[in-house]
């Protein structure tokens, strides 16, 4: 069983990681379309509502996309007065519990909340209020519940982890 | 003892404090916690449970909020600065050009603290890279530890108050929400707004008056100790005259031109804060690119990106642990208790300023500035800017100087925690905090003047940006 659950955890952390380090790459498109945004504006007087709005999108698609991928890198902050000098079985009770009554229940009422309000914008294809703006943004709401699960993903990595290493 | 909402939401406030000294990541530790009052809330009758359907519309709004664009854009300016040496040669240039001088290498490392902190603006970062860097060169060369300990994590929280502070862009976020809040709750139904080119150009006086006063202090330790802090001996190897001026210039030239593009453009009201960041980030690959040549460079591309990426989503999190947070406490009446405690404080707008003020600076002992940015300004400001002569951009400076000292007081502050990971083993904790308390004291003389002088952080934006 433990060799399963181990198995598992492995794949998990393989796909966050694989989604982290693919969608990373949007931290340079941020960077260049929102450079190209001003440029536009301040060379050329032109000001395109698509381009402003695809700069939003890649950034709400990176930080949403990449947060189970920071968590699983330990990149979230903690408060480590106790945990830096915990012994490797404390901090994985803390771990475990931590996934299991806190991760893991507030990533659950963002999916319960968020897939119908989901669901309302993919029944209309809700589009930007701009006229000229990008058409997408049921798409753009779609990230809150795969955030959810993404996270969820890694929370139950976390958990299996510390797991292991409370039984060894 | 009936279970009252806002009991509930008191408790919720020492449950979140209590849970974080755990050591599980904030932000889920936030909404956990939250999550859990709110159930409780609800099958005690104190709050109704669909209060929550607001969570995903909140965290859209997070998703599309331009002014927060800012913060990927700054980070990743800095951390391509941070992987190009700039820090190093800066360092090194500078000290040859005042190490001669008692007190010399301390000034030195103020002065690149500055520059630092103003081309970068993320402060774990600048302390790793000083700490590294600048502490043992002190030591080699016979400073007191606790001098240059104290030194070194004091200059790195100047990243917290300097524009482009990271700080100062989410703070005026959420103090510009705030402004509009309390406005509208005056029946002012064409609220005038606060930007965060407002903040950093109020942070400007107030910051450089920090340096000043640090500055003031190493020369007075200089004069009145002389043997804490020696003057360099001569290295005959090194460049000088002719030599030294060229390579100091060369090492000058990126931060100060990334600092005067970025902050020159906001604060001559050419750009906003996420423009001239955008400017700032691609100036930096520029500058990378110029320094490293394209094979390095190609080779440092991948990890900046996955730090910016990394430390962007960690903030974002936070920040949407701290919507639950906020969702629920309202939910339970805690902002009604807290603005009514507020407005029927003894001393008035004054009695209340200090409250929130002491109440943040308790918490910056459990929580980092960003959480109490996210979890405590949307609750107080809205009531503190209804208060008579209580300025926006005021207020929200002495909060900045506030967390600013909060990350530095012993024994919590992370500063001291960032430096301890890195020193070499010869500083203790001991000489931390003990060197740190001058520079404490310092802010807290600066804050103090600030309360009575706040057109120190005032007059700047109105003459910039007029109002």
């Amino acid at each position: 069983m433990p060799r399963h659950l181990a198995t598992i955890a492995d794949s998990i952390d393989r796909l966050i990681a694989a989604v982290g380090r693919a969608v990373m790459w949007l931290a340079l498109a941020v960077v260049l379309l929102q450079f190209a945004v001003v440029g536009l504006r301040y060379a050329f007087g032109l000001g395109s509502i698509w381009l402003s709005e695809s700069v939003l999108y890649a950034h709400a698609a990176l930080f949403m996309l990449a947060a189970a991928w920071t968590l699983q890198a330990n990149g979230h902050v903690r408060v480590d007065v106790f945990y830096a000098d915990a012994s490797p079985r404390a901090k994985a009770l803390v771990d475990l519990l931590g996934a299991l009554l806190l991760l893991l229940p507030f990533m659950a009422v963002i999916a319960w909340f968020a897939l119908p309000y989901v669901a309302r914008s993919w029944a209309i294809l809700e589009r930007s209020r701009e006229a000229s703006g990008l058409p997408l943004v049921y798409l753009l709401k779609t990230l809150i519940p795969l955030f959810a699960l993404l996270m969820a993903l890694a929370g139950i990595a976390q958990a299996i982890r510390a797991a292991l290493v409370l039984r060894s | 003892m009936t279970i009252t909402p806002e009991l509930l939401a008191a408790l919720m406030v020492v449950a979140v404090c209590v849970v974080l000294f755990a050591g599980y990541p904030v932000a889920l530790t936030l909404g956990g916690v939250s999550l859990a009052f709110a159930l409780i809330g609800h099958f005690t009758g104190a709050m109704n449970i669909a209060l929550l359907g607001a969570l995903p519309q909140r965290i859209f709004g997070v998703m599309t909020n331009e002014v927060l664009l800012a913060i990927p854009l700054f980070i990743f300016m800095g951390v391509m600065l941070e992987r190009s040496r700039v820090a190093e040669e800066l360092l090194e240039s500078m000290g040859r050009l005042f190490g001669a001088l008692p007190g010399g290498l301390g000034i030195a490392v103020l002065i690149v603290g500055v520059l630092l902190a103003a081309a970068k603006g993320v402060v774990g970062a600048t302390t790793v890279t000083m700490g590294l860097i600048v502490l043992p060169t002190m030591l080699r060369h016979g400073y007191d530890p606790r001098l240059a300990a104290g030194t070194v994590a004091a200059t790195a929280t100047l990243a917290q108050i300097f524009p482009p502070a990271t700080v100062l862009v989410l703070l005026g976020d959420q103090m510009s929400n705030a402004y509009q809040a309390a406005q509208l709750a005056q029946g002012n139904f064409a609220p005038r707004s606060v930007t965060v080119s407002d903040l950093f150009a109020g942070a400007i006086v107030p910051a450089f008056a920090l340096v000043a006063l640090y500055l003031a202090y190493i020369v007075a330790m200089a004069v009145l100790r002389p043997k804490s802090s020696p003057a360099l001996s001569a290295d005959p190897a090194a460049p000088r005259g002719l030599a030294l001026a060229r390579q100091l210039t060369a090492a000058l030239i990126a931060p100060v031109l990334l600092i005067l593009a970025v902050l020159g453009s906001i604060l001559g009201g050419i750009a906003t804060a996420t423009e001239a960041a955008s400017v700032g980030a691609v100036g930096a690959i520029l500058l990378a690119l110029i320094k490293l040549g394209r094979k390095e460079f190609a080779a440092v591309l991948a990890p900046v990106v996955a730090r910016t990426t990394q430390v962007a989503s960690m903030i974002f999190v936070i920040l949407i642990g701290a919507t639950l947070f906020s969702l629920v406490f309202r939910g339970l009446g805690g902002d009604d208790m807290v603005h009514r405690a507020l407005d029927d404080l003894p001393g008035g707008a004054a009695g209340a300023v200090i409250v929130v003020m002491l109440a943040m600076f308790l918490l910056g002992f459990v929580m980092d500035a960003f959480e109490i940015i996210f979890v405590v300004v949307p609750i107080v400001a809205p009531a503190l800017l209804k208060l008579p002569g209580v300025d926006p951009v005021w207020l929200a400076i002495m909060m900045a100087l506030n967390l600013q000292t909060s990350y530095m007081h012993p024994p919590l502050g992370p500063t001291l925690f960032f430096l301890r990971g890195v020193a070499p083993p010869e500083i203790t904790t001991r000489h931390i905090y003990v060197g740190i308390i001058p520079f404490v004291l310092i802010q807290l003389l600066a804050l103090l003047v600030l309360w009575f002088a706040p057109g120190l952080a005032t007059a700047l934006p109105h003459r910039l940006y007029g109002g």
